[in-house]
Parts: structure tokens; C-alpha cells; sequence
């Protein structure tokens, strides 16, 4: 039988490196794609991810099973995330990458096609609309999002991530779906 | 009516609230065609998402575990390097340098003009010397015994 996650993390803690091994095989992917989904760059995300599990390794002793080990996991992956997004933030007011907004004034732009489209087509149009109003979110309201979404986090577990309370997830949730909203309603 | 659910309509459709909380917001929605319009608009947005937020690009596993494997040794080689045992000829070395340093430091501070030593301290503290500055000031008069001889004319001339 498969060592539960809390168990490995607590070999780690103890320096077991195949424990530690078997903990990133199991968490690899989903970090990856989660840092992807908060930061939008794909190396971005391969460094942040490998940096949250540095950190796991670094931090094993302090796990104290309270949480899931999932949870506690990816309050450090989210933090990794949210910091480096601070880090880079005056960056990207000079490099800001505007392609995601000139791209859907384009669309805007297009003369509405005589012959109305496939459902398909529209239902791409209005994923893509999505997908970049989501990148727009506040960083915070996105990692809420993102939890929920890809995750399938409970609002519980979502609150332990982001330390903050469960009605304030709520809000996160409440206001970046109102956003989001209101890009499918306006197409 | 009651205030509208907003922030309680996600985990409600999670089926996350507990039975009296998820109780009141379904009476809710019967009630009030609005909240009931955007939780459909809700469950859709939350069906569309997984697919808009969309997959990664594409890794190479073994090359993000070598990465990985490579960043934590570099991690490691970081944190010990100062943990590591001085060498001889270093720790030598720097005890000499202390020991000038406490050598020159003290030879400075003997420059700088005889130092009151503790006896001095001690029995002006007990004559009650030190209260009076002017005194102390001329505590080196006692060294002149022709003054001291001639103490009583010499008070005697300065009332005259």
C-alpha cells in the first residue's frame, strides 16, 4: 500500500530522499500546471513550482499534520507564486506583454460574420474571452479561481492556502465570478 | 426579502454549506428569479472555465527533476558552507589579528591621560571630596607642606 502524503513529509523531514522523491512524482504535475495557470509562462512556472518543493524539503519539519498535506503544500506554491508576481510586477510595467488585450480588441474589431457561426466556434470565442479575463483577475481573486476550478479545492481548504477566512474566500470567489461574468454576458 | 446569497452561491453549488445555511439560500432562490438566474449562470461559468483556463504547455520530466535534483544540491552547498570547519591557518589568523586589535585598542586608551584608578574614586567618596569641585581641584595643595604649615595665618591674613 502507497505511504499517505503526511507520512512521506514527515520521512522528508527526516531526510529520507526516496520519500522525498515520491512526493515530488506525486505533486510535479499539478504544481506545474497550477504555477502555470497563476503566472502564464511556462519557465516561470517550472522555476517556481521547483522552488516550492526546495521549500518542501527545506520546511518538512515544520508540517505538523494540522492540514491536509495538500493544503500546506500549496500554500507554499501559492505564496512562491504571489511573491514572484510581486517581484515582477514593476518589470512588466515596462515589458508588459499586451498581446492578450490587443488580441481581443481585434476580435471585437471583426464585422460580425454574415452567417451566424457553429455553436463550436462561439464557444471557443467565448473560452478564449474567458481564459483572458481570468489572466486580468487580482492575483489573489485568481489563485481563488484557480483552487476552486482546477483543484476542485473546497472553500475550507482554499482559505487554509491563502490564510485568509472562509467568508473572504467567498468574496474572492464571488467577485472574480461576477467579473468573469460580465465578459460572457457582454459577447 | 433576505439579503441576496452572493458569496454563498459557489459553495452552495459545491454542496459545501452546512444543512440549515444550504436550507436558506434554496429558499432563497425559489423566491427571488434573479439569484436563481445567476446561479445557472454561475454553474455554466464554472463548467466553462476548467476548459478557458486551458492546459500547460507541454514538460520534460526528466529534465524538471535533473533541474530540481541540481537547484536543491545548490541549495544544500549553500546552507552548510559557513557550518564548515575553519581552517587552522584562518582561525590563527584571526585570533592575532583580535589580539592587536585588544593590544593597540588598550595602549590608545592609556594615552588619552592618567586614568582616576579605583583608590582615588573610593576616598573621595568617602571624605564627601567629590561634592565640591573646587576642592578637588586643589587637592595637589596638600602636596605643599609649607602651605599647609602656614595654613592658619594664611586664613588669618585673608580676613584682614
Amino acid at each position: 500500500m502507497e505511504p499517505a502524503d503526511e507520512a512521506l513529509c514527515e520521512r522528508v523531514a527526516r531526510r529520507d530522499e526516496a520519500a522525498f522523491d515520491l512526493l515530488v512524482s506525486r505533486y510535479q504535475e499539478r504544481a506545474y500546471r497550477l504555477a502555470w495557470s497563476i503566472l502564464r509562462n511556462a519557465e516561470d512556472a517550472r522555476d517556481v513550482s521547483q522552488e516550492a518543493f526546495i521549500r518542501l524539503y527545506e520546511m518538512a519539519g515544520s508540517f505538523r499534520g494540522r492540514s491536509k498535506f495538500s493544503t500546506w503544500f500549496y500554500r507554499i506554491l501559492v505564496n512562491q507564486c504571489l511573491d514572484h508576481k510581486r517581484k515582477h510586477k514593476w518589470w512588466k510595467l515596462w515589458v508588459r506583454d499586451d498581446d492578450e488585450d490587443r488580441a481581443e480588441t481585434l476580435l471585437d474589431r471583426q464585422p460580425a460574420p454574415v452567417n451566424d457561426p457553429v455553436d463550436k466556434l462561439s464557444r471557443e470565442e467565448t473560452l478564449k474571452a474567458l481564459g483572458s479575463a481570468v489572466d486580468r483577475l487580482a492575483p489573489r481573486q485568481r489563485a481563488a479561481v484557480l483552487l476552486r476550478v482546477q483543484e476542485d479545492m473546497a472553500t475550507y481548504d482554499i482559505a487554509r492556502v491563502l490564510k485568509c477566512s472562509e467568508a473572504t474566500v467567498r468574496v474572492h470567489l464571488h467577485r472574480a465570478l461576477a467579473t468573469l461574468k460580465k465578459t460572457v454576458e457582454k459577447r | 426579502m433576505a439579503r441576496h446569497p452572493d458569496n454563498d452561491l459557489v459553495p452552495y453549488l459545491r454542496g459545501e454549506l452546512p444543512p440549515a445555511e444550504r436550507e436558506r439560500v434554496a429558499r432563497h432562490l425559489e423566491e427571488c428569479p434573479d439569484c436563481k438566474q445567476d446561479t445557472e449562470l454561475l454553474r455554466d461559468l464554472l463548467g466553462n472555465l476548467a476548459h478557458a483556463i486551458g492546459q500547460p504547455p507541454a514538460v520534460n520530466w526528466a529534465r524538471y527533476r535533473a533541474e530540481l535534483s541540481e537547484k536543491l544540491e545548490a541549495r544544500r552547498r549553500q546552507i552548510v558552507w559557513w557550518r564548515r570547519p575553519m581552517p587552522v591557518a584562518l582561525s590563527a589568523s584571526l585570533a592575532g589579528v583580535l589580539l592587536l586589535v585588544a593590544v593597540w585598542g588598550g595602549r590608545e586608551m592609556s594615552k588619552s591621560g592618567d586614568p582616576i584608578g579605583p583608590d582615588e574614586v573610593l576616598m573621595g567618596q568617602e571624605l564627601g571630596l567629590l561634592q565640591d569641585l573646587r576642592t578637588v581641584e586643589r587637592l595637589d595643595l596638600l602636596e605643599d607642606l609649607e602651605v599647609i604649615r602656614n595654613l592658619d595665618g594664611l586664613a588669618s591674613e585673608r580676613q584682614g
